[in-house]
């Protein structure tokens, strides 16, 4: 009997069904391909904000401790600054894919970079020793090739319990002093400029990575695309004014 | 002999079209081609998809999302068709395929509630696709020897 009532309710489709099931399916393939393709272009917010620098302690001494690492002249029309975080894969992807677009920029003199760490220590365990391993690289006049190395080959360091022989093995790689690296890493050498670096994020009110100031202008996770726009509308806004 | 559930094939197709395209978001969330990358303390996919559990024998979870949901929904919607809805082996492939989905969907949930300690809402939603898939391939399984009704086919 009741074999008989499943068989009926599970005749074929009629057409009006069919109808139905293929409008539902074009229906998820349109959302789904519209919501990809939405993803990809966006690529980052392109939201912009000023960034309010008022209302700090004592500005000046977290200033002065929060040293930046430099790549670019001083008197450079605009200034790029990143927030960025060595665990962080939209750091990697900007790192990587991202700022090699300022290069041009900052060759001719019309850019500088300056990058500041802010390791998410409550989300990434290794986040804050990358950050001193980069410091430790910058002792000795090596820090892009580290930095990028560092993000080359952060799925295999982040994933293990003890990041540290991953960073030496990193520096030994790209021809750093291995030894005088490794003991600079094994101390507390620069944790206070880090510290620094990461108190001057919160003091600002950056809370994700990457998060890019132009000028002015605050951008997260930014494509190449809508960074180099607003690269360009600032040098255009500095040879204007 | 009993007939196959033709719309709940629908049901599993339009479904795993769904886990289809989550499937493919997080897998070029993965590969850091997506702009919602950002990083911040509240973000759970980062710190899911960055975690070692994030590939499963050298091989990322995600991909492995895209091409079981891309099976299911090829075999469902086939089993729905005129010249496949006969078929012998659709059923069977259907329940076997939502049964490692669903299993497999479990022990990630696991891993992101007591091992990772986040969460990454797409994941979810993926878990939840399996385990609606899952209720709904149990039609295809031969009803009980004197039976109770068969209530996955009561819309059918």
């Amino acid at each position: 009997m009741e074999v008989g009532l499943a068989n009926q309710n599970a005749a074929p489709a009629s057409g009006g069904g069919t109808k139905l099931f293929y409008i539902v399916l074009g229906a998820i393939a349109l959302g789904g391909l519209a919501s990809i393709a939405y993803t990809l272009g966006a690529s980052g917010s392109t939201a912009t904000e000023p960034v309010d620098l008022s209302g700090l302690d004592d500005p000046r001494e977290l200033y002065e401790l929060a040293v930046a690492v430099k790549t670019g002249p001083d008197d450079a029309p605009v200034k790029v600054v990143e927030f960025a975080d060595y665990q962080c894969g939209g750091c990697r992807t900007f790192a990587l894919g991202v700022v090699p677009a300022l290069d041009e920029y900052i060759e001719r003199g019309e850019v500088q970079f300056v990058y500041y760490d802010f390791p998410l220590v409550s989300i990434h365990a290794h986040a804050f020793l990358a950050a001193r391993a980069g410091r430790c690289a910058e002792e000795q006049g090596r820090f892009w090739d580290y930095h990028k190395a560092l993000f080359r080959n952060q799925a295999t360091w982040a994933r293990k319990q003890d990041a540290a022989p991953d960073f030496v093995d990193l520096a030994a790689a790209e021809g750093l002093d291995v030894s005088s690296f490794a003991a600079c890493l094994r101390s507390d050498a620069h944790a206070d400029v880090v510290s620094a670096n990461r108190a001057l994020a919160e003091q600002i009110g950056i809370r994700s990575t990457p998060t890019v100031i132009v000028n002015n202008r605050r951008l997260v996770a930014p494509s190449a695309r809508a960074l180099e726009d607003v690269v360009q509308a600032e040098l255009d806004a500095a040879a204007g004014g | 002999m009993r007939r196959p559930p033709v719309r709940l094939r629908m049901a599993v197709a339009a479904l795993s079209l769904v886990g289809l395209f989550v499937s493919v978001y997080l897998l070029l969330n993965d590969l850091g081609l997506t702009g919602l990358a950002a990083c911040s303390p509240g973000g759970g996919c980062d710190i899911v998809q960055s975690s070692p559990y994030s590939s499963f024998l050298g091989v990322p979870v995600a991909l492995l999302g895209v091409l079981g949901y891309l099976v299911l929904f090829a075999v469902a919607f086939l089993g729905s068709q005129p010249r496949g809805v006969g078929a012998d082996w659709v059923g069977p492939s259907i329940v076997a395929l939502a049964t490692v989905a669903f299993v497999f969907s479990a022990y990630l949930t696991a891993l992101e509630a007591w091992v990772i300690r986040a969460w990454c809402p797409y994941c979810v939603v993926s878990a939840v696709l399996a385990t609606l898939i899952f209720a709904l391939s149990l039609a295809e399984l031969p009803p009980l020897r004197g039976g109770s009704p068969d209530e996955s086919d009561a819309h059918g």
